[in-house]
């Protein structure tokens, strides 16, 4: 891998943040922690390296709209048209912008928010689209790409957090595409240990439950024969599998032992009244609360409820309302707590949704003109870039595709989007390929 | 019993209302653009009222002079059109969300509209609680409000009883309450139970409720109350439950009937009604698969008598006082716009009853 670009990308952090760790890494070698080098776990009982490392720590939350929202019933209205539907709008806080009706909380700090409403992408089908906004390219043959949470957790990981790195709260085992896509290739090349932590509805009361039927002795004594065991089995073999297996048995360790911050009942009443009650919400609390503890990246689901192909009216009516609450509240409480630079907050689903209504009240996939919202490190506030037409049929201003988004995140959480990868046994590739340009109008 | 069409018609947006003069021969659509529409059976010509909602336009019903019609819409409205002029000339909000459906009492003077917002109400996405009184009946007259009774939000349907001196309500998780009119002092219902068998929660894809009970109607001798909507799913995105209807004996909350296996097909079942002879009624709605979107069935023993594929959504069935013809209403899939101007997707459908 060639080290990052030296040339200052617009909206990257100006900071020397990621020579920061490797001076404290030495630092804390110099200390007298030799003793600690072989699992990096010393330097974090280090205070300086500790408290510098989470001041400089970036942070990524993705509310994860799956089944993909409309655009309509969201961030670009279209009232009174044929296929605007029977939501109105109001203003926001930006002269001459309005959202649906059913954002009032938004559009009250639509200020704080970016939004684009000029995505233009090409896969109408889920599974396709779920892996072409979570992985920010097309499939390419010789190797698997990392999704953006893998991607992170490798760039912008902690040495030896208990947190793990790349945490789903998702509460739905089963269903449909978003499904399938779960049970595949997360991490891709990165490896397991960059896949993600499953919490949330059941998964999480299975970490509870574990933590709190193995007495704290037992568990130590487990894990010194484990570690034994293990690395000297990895020694001898140099197996890929057991390196595997080691990584996700790490993390469910950490799970395991942070598993209070996976705990809803244990977040704050007032907090969880505000957010509200559904699972969404309050897994979106339970993100906000991870990244005050550290968490690099939370991605949080609910299955794939935003599919509205039936009854798309009479569900949204609820969604939305759910979902604007919660961008809201995140949004102000990260910014309240010195947060809101340091994190990116990302909402999107995997398309849009018809500007026209199918015959069973519903609005199908719709991948040729969607909007998405994003804010925080890295970003401006209260920029609304691209448009659609009339009708949000078509892109008539500004059009992005992934690579555009992704060229975004990576540029915003200071992370190089051209890193480019010659690894062997794989194509040369890049964190972003063709050299796609990010959303400028969006980089602080 | 069967049903031939005589005429089809295209209005330019999808029809949820539907209201019919006694003879027939004028018909009222209150349609998904907003406008009222006054339409010719016979030859499809429609004349738009002058006052249109901010929303969609949900409902609409003819008072028994026929010489108004008050509609409903998505934006918490109600306003009375004179017919002849298609003036509006009162304009009342009725609710801070949308009417879901609209009925009239036999004699006109009351009017029933039903409303909610379906939000969080827990972790399961059970439905919040009501923030305004979910069921209002106003004086067709005076346009004051009579009554206000609670349910669960959202409501979806409503019917006044042939003998106008109860009103039924019922809504998404299939809570069904049935109110005496005067209303009592404490609006508490005469009968109230639920049906489990017209309501989704996901369980493959998605986690919340959806469908619920979509129309009601009292038998001619107001003994028993028809339901009809569409089953549990286990994606609720698939809209392939099964067509559904329920009879019940409203007064112990005891289910009689319902539709029998093998004669059903999936989808949303959104309008049922009797016919005149009260031997009959119809119901009909959306098709996801199966052989019929519009069936009429005995009223004896529930059996299916006749049935139609119209290859559209029905929203509406409503027939003539004579029982002779029967009109349908709803919507084909909206069309994509061409050259930015979006074809016409609302349906009005003539049919002649046939014994």
């Amino acid at each position: 891998m060639k080290p990052d670009s030296p040339s200052l990308i617009p909206g990257q952090c100006a900071t020397n943040e990621h020579q920061i760790h490797r001076r404290l890494f030495l630092k804390g070698l110099g200390g007298g922690a030799l003793a600690s080098a072989a699992s990096f776990a010393g330097l974090f009982h280090n205070p300086v390296f500790a408290a510098e490392t989470k001041k400089a720590q970036k942070h990524c939350i993705l509310l994860w709209l799956c089944g993909a929202p409309s655009q309509f019933e969201t961030w670009d209205p279209k009232p009174g048209r044929p296929g605007g539907g029977p939501f109105g709008s109001i203003p926001t806080k930006l002269p001459g912008v309005h959202f649906s009706s059913l954002m009032p909380h938004c559009a009250g700090i639509a200020d704080k928010l970016n939004i684009v409403r000029s995505m233009k992408t090409t896969q109408p089908e889920h599974f396709q689209a779920i892996s072409l906004l979570q992985r920010g390219s097309p499939e390419r043959a010789g190797f698997t790409r990392p999704t953006l949470g893998s991607a992170l957790s490798q760039a912008m990981g902690q040495l030896d957090s208990p947190i793990p790195n790349f945490i789903l709260l998702d509460p739905i085992p089963g269903g449909n595409e978003f499904e399938s896509f779960k049970a595949g290739n997360w991490a891709g090349w990165l490896g397991a240990e960059h896949a993600p932590v499953r919490l949330g509805g059941d998964y999480t009361q299975l970490v509870n439950a574990a933590a709190a039927t193995i007495p704290q002795h037992d568990l130590e004594s487990r894990e010194t024969l484990r570690r034994f065991l293990t690395a000297k089995y990895e020694r001898d073999r140099s197996s890929t599998i057991a390196r595997s297996q080691n990584a996700a048995f790490e993390r469910m360790k950490g799970m395991t032992a942070s598993a209070d911050l996976f705990d809803v009942n244990q977040l704050p009443a007032k907090d969880r009244e505000r957010y509200g009650p559904g699972s969404f919400a309050q897994h979106s609390l339970m993100a906000r609360h991870l990244v005050e503890n550290g968490a690099p990246f939370v991605m949080v689901a609910n299955g794939m409820n935003w599919d509205n192909h039936v009854f798309q009216h009479e569900i949204h009516q609820m969604l939305v309302p759910e979902m604007d609450r919660v961008v809201y509240h995140l949004v102000n409480d990260l910014e309240e707590r010195g947060l809101l630079d340091s994190t990116l907050v990302i909402a999107m689903g995997e398309f849009g949704r018809t500007p026209w209504m199918n015959q069973a009240r519903g609005r199908d996939h719709y991948p040729n003109a969607w909007s998405m919202m994003m804010t925080g490190c890295g970003l401006k506030r209260g920029v609304v870039t691209g448009a659609t037409d009339i009708d949000g049929v078509d892109v008539i201003e500004k059009p992005y595709n992934e690579q555009n988004l992704f060229a975004t995140i990576f540029t915003a959480l200071g992370i190089d989007p051209y890193a480019e990868y010659d690894l062997p046994g794989m194509p040369t590739f890049h964190r972003v390929e063709s050299k796609m340009e990010p959303i400028r109008d969006l980089l602080a | 019993m069967k049903l031939t069409v005589a005429h089809d018609h295209q209005l330019p947006a999808g029809v949820l209302g539907l209201a019919l003069s006694p003879d027939g021969t004028e018909a009222f659509a209150a349609c998904a653009d907003g406008t009222l529409q006054a339409v010719d059976p016979t030859t499809g010509k429609a004349e738009p009222f002058a006052e249109k909602h901010h929303s969609f336009a949900s409902g609409c019903v003819l008072l028994p002079d026929g010489k108004t019609m008050i509609s409903g819409g998505y934006d918490g409205w109600l306003l009375w059109h004179d017919v002849a002029t298609k003036r509006c000339w009162r304009r009342v909000q009725a609710h801070q969300f949308w009417n879901w459906q609209l009925a009239l009492s036999p004699d006109g003077r009351h009017l029933a509209t039903v409303t909610g917002q379906y939000l969080p109400g827990g972790w399961k996405y059970e439905p919040a609680q009501e923030t305004e009184p979910s069921v209002k009946v106003f004086d067709t007259l005076t346009g004051e409000p009579v009554a206000a009774f609670s349910h669960g939000p959202p409501v979806l349907s409503c019917c006044f009883s042939p003998d106008g001196l109860h009103l039924a309500a019922a809504n998404m998780m299939g809570d069904i309450k049935i109110w005496k009119l005067p209303a009592s002092a404490d609006g508490q219902p005469v009968a109230q139970w639920n049906s489990p068998d017209f309501t989704s929660w996901g369980t493959t894809k998605t986690h919340h409720y959806c469908g619920g009970i979509y129309s009601l109607a009292f038998s001619p001798d107001g003994s028993t109350l028809l339901c009809c909507g569409m089953g549990p799913m286990g994606d609720p995105m698939a809209g392939n439950g099964k067509m559904t209807w329920q009879r019940w004996n409203w007064q112990k909350g005891e289910r009689l009937d319902q539709i029998k296996d093998g004669q059903h097909g999936t989808g949303l079942m959104e309008a049922i009604a009797w016919h005149p002879d009260g031997q009959h009624f119809i119901m009909a709605g959306r098709q996801a698969q199966g052989t019929w979107n519009a069936a009429l069935f005995s009223a004896a023993d529930g059996s299916l008598v006749h049935s139609i594929d119209t290859k559209k959504r029905i929203t509406h069935a409503r027939f003539t006082a004579d029982g002779k013809s029967l009109i349908l209403a709803g919507a084909n899939g909206q069309p994509a716009p061409k050259n930015g101007v979006w074809p016409p997707w609302g349906r009005l459908q003539v049919y002649q009853v046939e014994s």
